[in-house]
């Protein structure tokens, strides 16, 4: 087991990690840019190390700062989190070759899995049904029209290097198509670097249904039940939950199955995702995250798995201790995104936090690093913490987030708390009725039109 | 009994020593305590309050049953103390022991202080260029912009820390083989 684990990130992640490294008898470093001085994890951590100026360039993303970090503190292994380097293929194979563990996956598997169109070659090849598309890279736009009259339009044209939702446009009709071809290629290439494009048929009203495997890179892997993430905005998932409204025990038995295998046919070492587009009742791969995802704590929340701490345990070589029929789904989870944002424009708003009261009672989670006094920095991104509510069937989970939701009190800036008490009231929400275009038509209707302060 | 949340002032360093290098940041002029209990206390602050300045160090911190002193003190001479009584663990939040708001200020305050000269990297100091050389400066040395004045290493590949400015050293902050992160101050040159 690891003596000391450095924490490459910041925020509610950093604190999660904190909180496992502490629960496994870990000492632990927390690397922070000058405008996390105060940051929560920091406080408690054993450790801490300023390692650059608030911009994540300097800072968060700055792999010799982080390697000078773990050199004057010994630690032996890194912690990336979610974001920031945590898929970064490079950062895994510096850390390698400095002996220095890298709680995540094998490099080799962070890069074709980062590779959007290589991860979709290599999904196929282990099984998992893909959505139909080009077979790799299009490059030239008479071969776009060509494929895209194949698969039938609609069709949607992606980024190779994006991924999470960037570098992506749909194309309804032959005209489209030719525009969405040079636009997303362009875009690509100024986000990305890489304008490598490929197409894929564009599902109209899919699910966004995503399965938890987790792998210790000798040969064993099972899967962890799904989560359905379909509530989004601007491709940001907003409010996730666990099952599927949408699935029944089969199917996600079928599928979970078929991600579990292919895992070990891998020799997946770490938590993963694999991510589905989910319509009459097919499933269609579109990528494969590497790492421990922001809504993790749903699954932990049905499975009672403390996927961090797996992570670890793996990383530290320690073989799967789990059978796929130790994991059973017990009740519901449902996950909010609170975000410092005005809840009916997504303005962000940070600032200083006047009044914090999070909510508690039975089967009520939060998941942030925020405290009363604590001024939110304008630099990263605006999560004020995940609240997460359990309940013995959906329908308790429901009542309950309800209630967590109203005791919830953030004074000072403006959150999305009021977006979520109004979600949670909602007819179609509460039925589960809803796909990865519901939210953005719900408030492009004026859902959050007239909406009170807090 | 809670554990006080401190941040690290311990690093492993390559000098394997208690670290005097986060003191300014630590030196927390603002004092949050509630009460002072007892008179007996003001005792026992001296007594820490001597044993400071008689060594190097630059913050003890003591707990006695339900009673928590900590004497802290900066590089540029004031000492500073607060008795804070340590509240019964009723309350989950953590922050009400911590001192947020003030650790700030200092922080701000110590980088601001005219003729600090920060660190830009993370890594190990050395106030020489080579085991038996001399010290590129000494407190008193006089320095033009751009000379040499420090050493941080990181990786195996040493960097050269030049004065950003001409004037005289007053106060060197690190020794040799000490761990430095960004932004602290590495030595005051006015």
């Amino acid at each position: 087991m690891f003596d000391k684990v450095l924490i490459a990130n910041r925020g509610e992640i950093a604190l999660r990690v904190l909180r496992a490294c502490k629960e496994l008898g870990i000492a632990t470093v927390a690397v922070h840019s000058t405008a996390d001085v105060n940051a929560m994890h920091v406080k408690l951590a054993d450790e801490s190390v300023c390692i650059g100026p608030p911009t994540s360039r300097d800072s968060y993303l700055n792999i010799p700062s982080l390697l000078a970090a773990c050199e004057i503190t010994g630690a032996d292994a890194i912690h990336p989190g979610y974001g920031f380097l945590s898929e970064n293929a490079r950062f895994a194979e510096i850390l390698e070759s400095h002996g220095i563990t890298f709680i995540g996956p094998k490099s080799e598997h962070i890069r074709i899995m980062g590779d959007k169109i290589e991860a979709k070659r290599t999904a196929k090849k282990l099984g998992i049904p893909c959505v139909p598309g080009s077979d790799g890279g299009v490059t030239d736009e008479k071969e776009a029209l060509k494929i895209a009259k194949k698969i039938g339009f609609p069709v949607i044209v992606k980024a190779a290097a994006g991924g999470g939702g960037r570098g992506m446009k749909v194309a309804r009709t032959e005209a489209d198509l030719v525009d969405a071809f040079h636009t997303a290629r362009t875009e690509a290439k100024a986000a990305f670097g890489d304008d490598a494009v490929y197409i894929e048929k564009f599902l109209e009203k899919p699910r966004h249904i995503e399965i938890q495997v987790l792998g210790d890179g000798q040969g064993n892997a099972i899967h962890l039940g799904e989560r359905d993430c379909s509530l989004q905005r601007r491709h940001q998932k907003v409010w996730e939950e666990g099952p599927s409204p949408a699935l029944n025990e089969s199917m996600r038995s079928e599928i979970g199955e078929v991600c579990a295998k292919a895992m070990r046919d891998l020799g997946y070492l770490g938590v993963g995702t694999i991510e589905f587009l989910y319509e009459d009742g097919k499933f269609y791969f579109i990528e494969m995250n590497t790492r421990i995802q922001v809504e993790h704590p749903v699954t932990e929340m049905i499975t009672g798995i403390d996927l961090v701490n797996e992570q670890i345990r793996i990383a530290a070589g320690a073989p799967l201790g789990i059978k796929q029929s130790d994991i059973k789904l017990q009740g519901h989870a449902i996950e909010c995104r609170v975000n410092a944002e005005n809840p009916a424009t997504f303005r962000p708003s940070p600032g200083k936090i006047a009044y914090f009261h999070p909510p508690g009672g039975l089967g009520v989670r939060v998941d942030s690093a925020v405290y009363q006094g604590y001024t939110i920095p304008p630099h990263y991104d605006s999560l004020v913490g995940k609240l997460i509510v359990h309940g013995r069937t959906r329908n308790e989970c429901l009542m309950r987030l309800r209630r967590a939701l109203d005791e919830f009190v953030v004074d000072g800036i403006e959150t999305t708390l009021p977006l979520f008490r109004t979600l949670v009231r909602n007819s179609d929400i509460q039925n589960g009725l809803y796909d990865i275009h519901w939210l953005e038509h719900f408030l492009n209707a004026g859902g959050m039109d007239g909406t009170p302060e807090a | 009994m809670r554990k006080p949340m401190k941040k690290a002032t311990n690093t492993k360093s390559k000098a394997a020593k208690t670290s005097a290098v986060s003191s300014p940041k630590k030196a927390e002029s603002k004092v949050s305590a509630p009460k002072v209990p007892s008179a007996i206390d003001t005792d026992l602050v001296e007594v820490l309050a001597r044993l400071l300045g008689k060594t190097d160090l630059s913050e003890i911190e003591v707990e006695k049953g339900d009673l928590r002193i900590k004497v802290a003190r900066t590089l540029v001479g004031a000492s500073v103390a607060h008795a804070a009584h340590v509240p019964q663990p009723i309350t989950a939040a953590p922050v009400q022991a911590a001192v947020p708001a003030a650790s700030a200020p200092a922080t701000k305050a110590d980088a601001a202080h005219a003729g600090a000269v920060p660190s830009p990297m993370v890594g190990t100091a050395y106030r020489r260029p080579s085991p038996d050389a001399k010290a590129f400066v000494e407190v008193g040395s006089t320095v033009k912009a751009g000379e040499k004045i420090l050493l941080i290493e990181a990786m195996k590949t040493f960097n050269e820390i030049v004065a950003p400015r001409a004037g005289t050293v007053t106060a060197i902050l690190v020794e040799d083989g000490q761990p430095v992160e960004f932004g602290e101050t590495l030595l005051v040159i006015e």
